[in-house]
């Protein structure tokens, strides 16, 4: 047992001292809702931030935050320029659903599928809701897994940092 | 490999990186996450949780991930001791679970090692792991693809799958080809329609084994390759969907259909129709003798190449979940129906910020067959469109209000029948009506309470034969309390009111920073099943401590 929680802490340690910014991986595959299969290169905001934020339609808090985002989603745009990509993590049994959801909850975002959750595993996403926030270089500047009522406030809080080109702590 | 080594090789190859990156010699980053689960389970004769002669029973996984420009590789380390409750016993131990290396560009990609894929809807192959589940049938071989042009993917694997700490027997080899015609025929690249073909064929060798026959002394005659293929199409045009794939598979006597000949083939159509406020969605599936394992002796959810998901809604709310149903992949057909609107804003039933409804139905029910003979023979026939016993029914109405800025709220009403067959025991159809309220309020920034009630009537009554914990009639309420930007503690209540066979209390806080996650919970775990897509595994009683860790790098 002390072995293996050492072993845990190693890897931990010597991961987090490099995790400087990573990129978002870019031969991933993903599906549009029309059907096509695409690379996760096509994910791109001209030099703008773009927050990615992997859900399920099972998921309450996920579908809570997308709705919430949805009501301040114009003025966000308009203020900072950023894009919002929501990536389903949906299997077979719901996938074909993804589309109307989107639709019926009046969502304006870029969706993926990612349906063999390959893009889940490339961004080390454990649970949903996970939102990572990229800057205009398509670097991950921060993320963050659950929602709770409001926590969108903050999030725009960071993509206007972002979208001046501040650091993020 | 024996254990220390492995330990000393994860640690090596993370730690070796290490210069490397800090030098930037490489370029590169490496990202990861760990998860740590653990678990103190006392005796509690009320709720039929036993005795644990371990102390503490604790599942660890950490991934490690290395990119650099096309290139990825990738370490996983899991440790089992002991299992939790409900895990299979054979994922004792710890070691080296996964590690692959994959070079991966805009038209071609190949990884080897271990893999997750999925061809079409999974309906001949799907590996894929579920962490919750304790289920992984990760591939270990070799997966390529190759997208000539644009709109054009050729995929290509081989390899044997994982099964707890081994490898199983059997060679998994298979294709796949998708066309999007709207990026292929040039005409039809600006069109409205947009239409996307595919096509797959799987095929498993597995070497010949003595099953015995019903004729006495005889064995059966057993195929060493079991193949498999389907066809599919996904068409859209404007808010109009219409997904459909056919699949079949050759001779295949196996544990899970005793052993007959029969072919086995799935039928899968889901249209929908959807605009601004207002979705439909109509699902249909049938299918029949579809288990398809690498390893045709292996019981239990391990060594599945393909995949069949339920067909009705995931729902959420505990007393909707607590009759699962579990896809019969060996037969079974299926209807469900989804419908979403959202009344205006300033309209009567919209009120000041707009109402949304959601209404859910399913049914699934056995398929029409006639019984021909036993092991060794074609089983059964099937009538194509005829249905059998009922297995499972559901009805759910939901709806979601703003109140006010600060306060939502939620009502659902749900309806479900339950065939305990489905659970492999025979026994009378459960009616079980369920009501729930949800609030959520915002007290201000960083302050914000829920509250959910549950109430289930059934007209099971609890039976000391079956000694099912389900039975009965029940209520539940839950407060969560989420506090200073990263904390939340919450205490629910489950108890059986009509017969007392259980009163199931629960205590949990959590933090929570940036992408880490530290939950601790006290309390009384129900038996039953934890299903996620379909897919169900069976958790014993537990009364204790829970904690668990996650954390993304």
């Amino acid at each position: 047992m002390k072995k293996l929680i050492l072993t845990l802490a190693a890897i931990v340690l010597c991961g987090s001292m490099m995790a400087q910014n990573a990129k978002l991986p870019e031969n991933v595959t993903l599906k549009t809702l029309d059907g096509k299969t695409v690379q996760s290169s096509v994910i791109q905001n001209d030099g703008k931030p773009i927050i990615i934020s992997f859900w399920a339609t099972w998921c309450k808090p996920c579908n809570k935050e997308l709705d919430a985002i949805r009501e301040v989603y114009e003025e966000w745009q308009d203020e900072t320029g950023v894009k919002l990509v929501a990536i389903s993590i949906d299997d077979a049994r719901a996938a074909s659903r993804v589309k109307p959801w989107v639709n019926g909850h009046e969502w304006e975002y870029e969706v993926y599928l990612d349906q063999n959750q390959d893009m889940k595993r490339a961004m080390n996403v454990v649970n949903v809701p996970h939102v990572f926030l990229l800057n205009g270089e398509g670097e991950i500047v921060w993320q963050h897994t659950t929602y709770t009522e409001g926590s969108e406030e903050e999030l725009i809080e960071l993509v206007r940092k972002v979208a001046k080109g501040e650091p993020i702590e | 490999m024996n254990k220390k080594l492995i330990t000393l090789l994860a640690l090596l190859a993370s730690t070796a990186l290490m210069p490397l990156m800090a030098q930037g010699i490489m370029g590169g980053h490496v990202t990861g996450n760990i998860q740590m689960d653990g678990q103190i389970s006392h005796r509690d004769t009320t709720i039929g949780a036993s005795e644990v002669p371990e102390k503490l029973l604790m599942n660890a996984r950490a991934d490690i991930l290395y990119t650099n420009g096309d290139f990825s590789a990738g370490l996983r380390f899991e440790a089992y001791q002991h299992p939790m409750l409900g895990f299979n016993s054979q994922y004792k131990g710890q070691g080296l679970a996964n590690y692959f290396v994959s070079y991966k560009t805009q038209d071609f990609g190949i990884t080897a090692g271990y893999y997750y894929e999925q061809f079409g809807n999974g309906m001949v192959l799907r590996a894929y792991e579920d962490r919750y589940l304790g289920l992984d049938n990760a591939l270990l071989g070799f997966n390529v693809y190759y997208r000539p042009w644009d709109g054009v993917t050729f995929k290509g694997l081989v390899g044997k799958q994982r099964v707890y700490w081994n490898i199983g027997e059997g060679l998994v080899r298979g294709l796949d080809a998708e066309v999007s015609l709207n990026d292929v025929v040039k005409r039809w690249s600006e069109a409205t329609t947009r239409v996307t073909l595919g096509g797959s064929f799987v095929s498993k060798y597995e070497e010949d084994e003595s099953i015995a026959s019903t004729i006495p002394g005889y064995k059966l005659n057993l195929p060493k390759n079991v193949g498999a293929g389907a066809v599919r199409m996904d068409l859209a045009h404007g808010g109009f969907g219409l997904q459909a794939e056919y699949a079949m598979k050759g001779q295949d006597p196996n544990i899970m259909n005793d052993y007959i000949y029969k072919n086995g083939n799935a039928l899968w159509v889901s249209a929908s129709y959807s605009q601004k406020g207002l979705s439909a969605n109509l699902q249909a599936k049938r299918v029949d003798n579809m288990g398809y394992k690498s390893v045709r002796s292996q019981t239990g959810e391990m060594l599945y190449i393909n995949y069949i998901p339920a067909i009705n809604k995931e729902q959420t709310y505990a007393f909707l979940t607590m009759y699962p149903y579990a896809t019969q992949s060996t037969g079974e057909m299926g209807l469900q129906g989804d419908f979403m609107y959202k009344f205006k804003k300033e309209t009567l039933l919209g009120g000041k910020y707009g109402t949304d409804l959601h209404i859910n139905s399913s049914i699934i029910t056995a398929l029409d067959t006639t019984y021909l003979g036993g092991r060794g023979t074609n089983g059964y026939e099937s009538s194509y469109f005829g249905t059998g016993e009922l297995y499972y029914g559901d009805l759910t109405v939901e709806i979601a209000k703003k109140l006010s800025n600060n306060v939502k709220f939620a009502f659902t009403y749900g309806y479900v029948v339950f065939n305990p067959i489905v659970e492999g025991h025979e026994g009378d159809l459960h009616h079980n009506n369920v009501l729930v309220g949800d609030v959520t309020w915002k007290l201000n920034k960083h302050n914000v309470l829920r509250f959910e009630a549950e109430w289930m009537g059934s007209d099971s009554q609890y039976d000391k034969e079956v000694d099912d914990k389900r039975c009965g009639d029940w209520i539940m309420g839950l407060v969560e309390y989420n506090f200073a930007k990263s904390w939340f503690v919450s205490a629910s209540d489950q108890y059986c009111y009509n017969d007392g066979v259980g009163n199931y209390y629960n205590l949990s806080v959590g933090y929570n920073k940036g992408a880490m996650r530290l939950q601790v919970g006290y309390g009384k775990q129900r038996e039953g099943l934890l299903c996620i897509g379909g897919v169900c595994r069976q958790v014993p009683a537990s009364n204790g401590l829970t904690f668990s860790l996650t954390h993304s790098f």
